[in-house]
């Protein structure tokens, strides 16, 4: 059953349930993993993929099918991701991320730096980056979306999601060239 | 190709995203299909809680009318309050002309002659700064 019919079946209340979890396994793990890349937690992963299904059995019945599927979906992850983040920052404050520091410093964390250290170079890079950007690149490098798909799913235009991802491509070389 | 269409990126980043993508797309071993499990129990109760009252819903639903009905309220209680309490000094003035015409014509007199003095002055300086005025013109 393609997308389309799942939705329709969903909307015609005909065993909504069979439906929407249809839609879910098919789509789960893409979504699931791109939040992940986007947060790192796997526990604030989870939160916002519920979000994000959760919305999407509340709005479901209103999708009227303009766009694919997978586009919607991507977008509803998108608000949800950048709406976590935003409240993680206002509710991060500047003494926890003190505490951070000394085990930084600990001998046995020197160590295991220096065996990822590209790892720990890129993931500061990545999170370094502007969410919307992060968001662009992690969809074209690692979801091989088009840039149209793009453009639709962050609200921007065709020129802008490709200025993001070379902006984002930039930054993350500039910051792995760093010592 | 403009700097845009060239997507290329260098070997350096490549290999460190093909690392983070390989930790990234970890999940513990029966993990979505326990999400499956959560998410439907989670939905069904959502489903099952009680409806909002539909008194409640109406007004929600029709939230702006609400909000400007009450900006409304609070303006024209406050129109009312400002002309009451201006009612209030418009009459006390009302009364103190009263009273200085119902004072007694002794009273009055004495008060011109305690102050005819500082009158005199005051009559005297308006001469002097008319004089003035006229001679400069």
């Amino acid at each position: 059953m393609t997308d389309q019919s799942l939705i329709i079946q969903f909307q015609n209340g005909d065993n909504k349930e069979f439906a929407f979890t249809q839609l879910l396994k098919r789509h789960q793990e893409h979504v699931f993993f791109q939040i992940k890349k986007m947060v790192l937690e796997h526990a604030d992963a989870d939160d916002i993929a519920q979000a994000v299904w959760i919305k999407v059995w509340n709005k479901l019945d209103g999708f009227k099918q303009e766009s694919a599927f997978s586009t919607w979906l991507f977008r509803v992850a998108y608000n949800e991701t950048l709406n976590f983040i935003a409240q993680k920052k206002r509710l991060t404050t500047q003494n926890s991320q003190r505490a951070l520091d000394p085990i930084l410093e600990h001998p046995a964390t020197q160590n295991a730096l220096k065996e990822t250290e590209i790892q720990i170079k890129l993931e500061r890079a990545i999170t370094e980056l502007p969410e919307k950007q992060r968001f662009v690149f992690m969809l074209r490098y690692y979801e091989d979306f088009d840039y149209e798909k793009i453009a639709s799913i962050t609200g921007t235009t065709v020129g802008g999601a490709k200025a993001n991802y070379h902006q984002a491509v930039k930054k993350m070389t500039e910051l792995l060239q760093q010592a | 190709m403009n700097d845009m269409e060239n997507e290329s990126i260098s070997k350096n980043l490549e290999e460190a995203l093909k690392c983070f993508e390989s930790k990234t797309k970890q999940a513990p071993a029966g993990y979505f299909h326990q999400f499956e499990l959560g998410l439907m129990q989670k939905i069904k109760a959502q489903e099952h809680a009680p409806k909002r009252a539909p008194i409640v819903a109406l007004f929600l639903d029709h939230k702006q009318y609400l909000v400007a009905a009450s900006l409304i309220f609070a303006i024209a209680t406050g129109l009312l309050f400002f002309n009451k309490a201006e009612k209030n000094t418009t009459s006390l003035a009302k009364v103190e002309i009263i009273e200085i015409e119902t004072l007694p014509d002794e009273l009055i007199e004495a008060y011109v002659i305690n102050n005819e003095f500082v009158a005199e002055v005051e009559w005297n300086t308006a001469i002097e700064t008319e004089a003035v005025f006229i001679s400069k013109q």
